[in-house]
């Protein structure tokens, strides 16, 4: 799946979310474009990124700071210290796990 | 929406860098940078299916934000033309023994790439690997991260973004800077650990099947018509494996130990953090 995403960085925050199929990347690139353009008349300066994932969960483990605010961040990272067991551990097979 | 097909020379391309980085740019230049950011759809697409060949989870960025690009234009001397990383994508992890694996496959399928380890030398403190893979003469950056570089990455972007942009450069506030450095060192120390405790924990593992092998064996020449000196000699390598066994084990156990203290002293550090935001949350109010 592709991923559009306009993101106010100051604030911290998605302003746009879309989701396209990976049969309409070129759809997705022209909305990117559109929306910079957009942005560029009104005179903002947001982030506007086009990302591709296996699915929308895929894309919170690698992009969460378009997601989660830094507080959340932070509870979530002392989370996986909750068993008191390190995480990852050794030979854990799975891919794109957050530890 | 129609994009241009023309071919563009490198010379324009480093003028719109150009004009990007002077914020002088116009709408036609970000139509122009929107083209060439495509031209890089094919490279990124073959890189993409060879990374999913190796059953890699990665999220593809199918090309930089105009944001980055300028930024970056700005931060260093580098011309547009010559960024390596327009289209890219990231791959996670879950340990550093995985990592070098992965980085191992890029390495052989994608011959002669740059590989950036910053896992010895980061900047500012960021940890990971970059491959940097030329197909039909474009770039496409491959991030392979760990878990835990990726969870440090991810602090150090997103406070950039809403406490002070200079933070991924080493700057901003000091309570935000010490934590970053400390817990930047800290996965390093951590990871270290972790690369240690593969080869430990395989060599137990190794002594474990060995163990197994030659308690069958003995078993069946002891159920044999042993002299009792054989007998007693047999039993005596048994007990010494055993011996052996449990130091290995004692030793697993002492190098997952340490492990559970380092990551407890960075569960310590993020609470801090946590307290120390709720803190600068309260002041602004």
């Amino acid at each position: 799946m592709i991923f559009l995403i306009e993101y106010n960085r100051s604030e911290g925050r998605i302003v746009t979310f879309r989701d396209f199929d990976d049969s309409q990347r070129r759809e997705a690139e022209d909305s990117r474009l559109e929306i910079e353009l957009d942005l560029k008349r009104k005179g903002l300066d947001h982030e506007v990124v086009l990302l591709e994932a296996a699915s929308k969960d895929a894309l919170h483990v690698t992009h969460e700071r378009y997601f989660a605010d830094l507080r959340q961040m932070l509870e979530s990272a002392v989370k996986t210290n909750g068993t008191g067991v390190p995480r990852p551990t050794i030979g854990d097979a799975s891919k794109c796990e957050r530890a | 929406m129609k994009m241009c097909k023309m071919a563009v020379s490198k010379t324009q391309i480093d003028r719109l860098g150009d004009r990007l980085k002077g914020g002088s740019h116009s709408e036609s230049d970000l139509r122009l940078l929107e083209d060439y950011r495509r031209s890089f759809g094919e490279a990124y697409k073959a890189v993409v299916r060879t990374i999913r060949q190796r059953e890699g989870s990665p999220t593809g960025r199918l090309a930089k934000s105009t944001r980055s690009i300028v930024e970056k234009l700005r931060r260093e001397s580098i011309r547009l033309s010559q960024m390596q990383d327009i289209a890219g994508c990231r791959v996670v992890v879950a340990n550093i023994v995985e990592q070098e694996q992965f980085v191992a496959y890029l390495r052989t399928d994608f011959p002669g790439a740059s590989v950036i380890d910053r896992r010895d030398n980061p900047s500012y403190g960021y940890r990971a690997v970059h491959i940097i893979a030329m197909i039909s003469g474009k770039p496409v950056e491959i991030q392979v991260r760990t878990a835990l570089q990726h969870l440090w990455a991810d602090l150090s972007e997103k406070s950039s973004d809403v406490l002070d942009p200079t933070i991924k450069y080493g700057g901003g506030p000091d309570e935000w800077r010490d934590f970053l450095t400390k817990s930047s060192e800290s996965v390093a120390a951590y990871e270290k650990v972790e690369k240690a405790t593969s080869i430990v924990v395989a060599a137990y593992e190794a002594m474990v099947t060995a163990h197994e092998e030659f308690k069958t064996g003995t078993a069946e020449l002891l159920e044999d018509d042993l002299p009792d000196h054989e007998v007693q000699k047999i039993r005596g390598e048994l007990g010494e494996w055993t011996r052996k066994m449990e130091r290995a084990e004692q030793e697993v156990q002492e190098i997952r130990g340490k492990m559970v203290r380092l990551w407890n002293v960075n569960a310590d550090r993020l609470n801090k953090m946590i307290s120390w935001l709720d803190k600068l949350k309260g002041q602004k109010q």
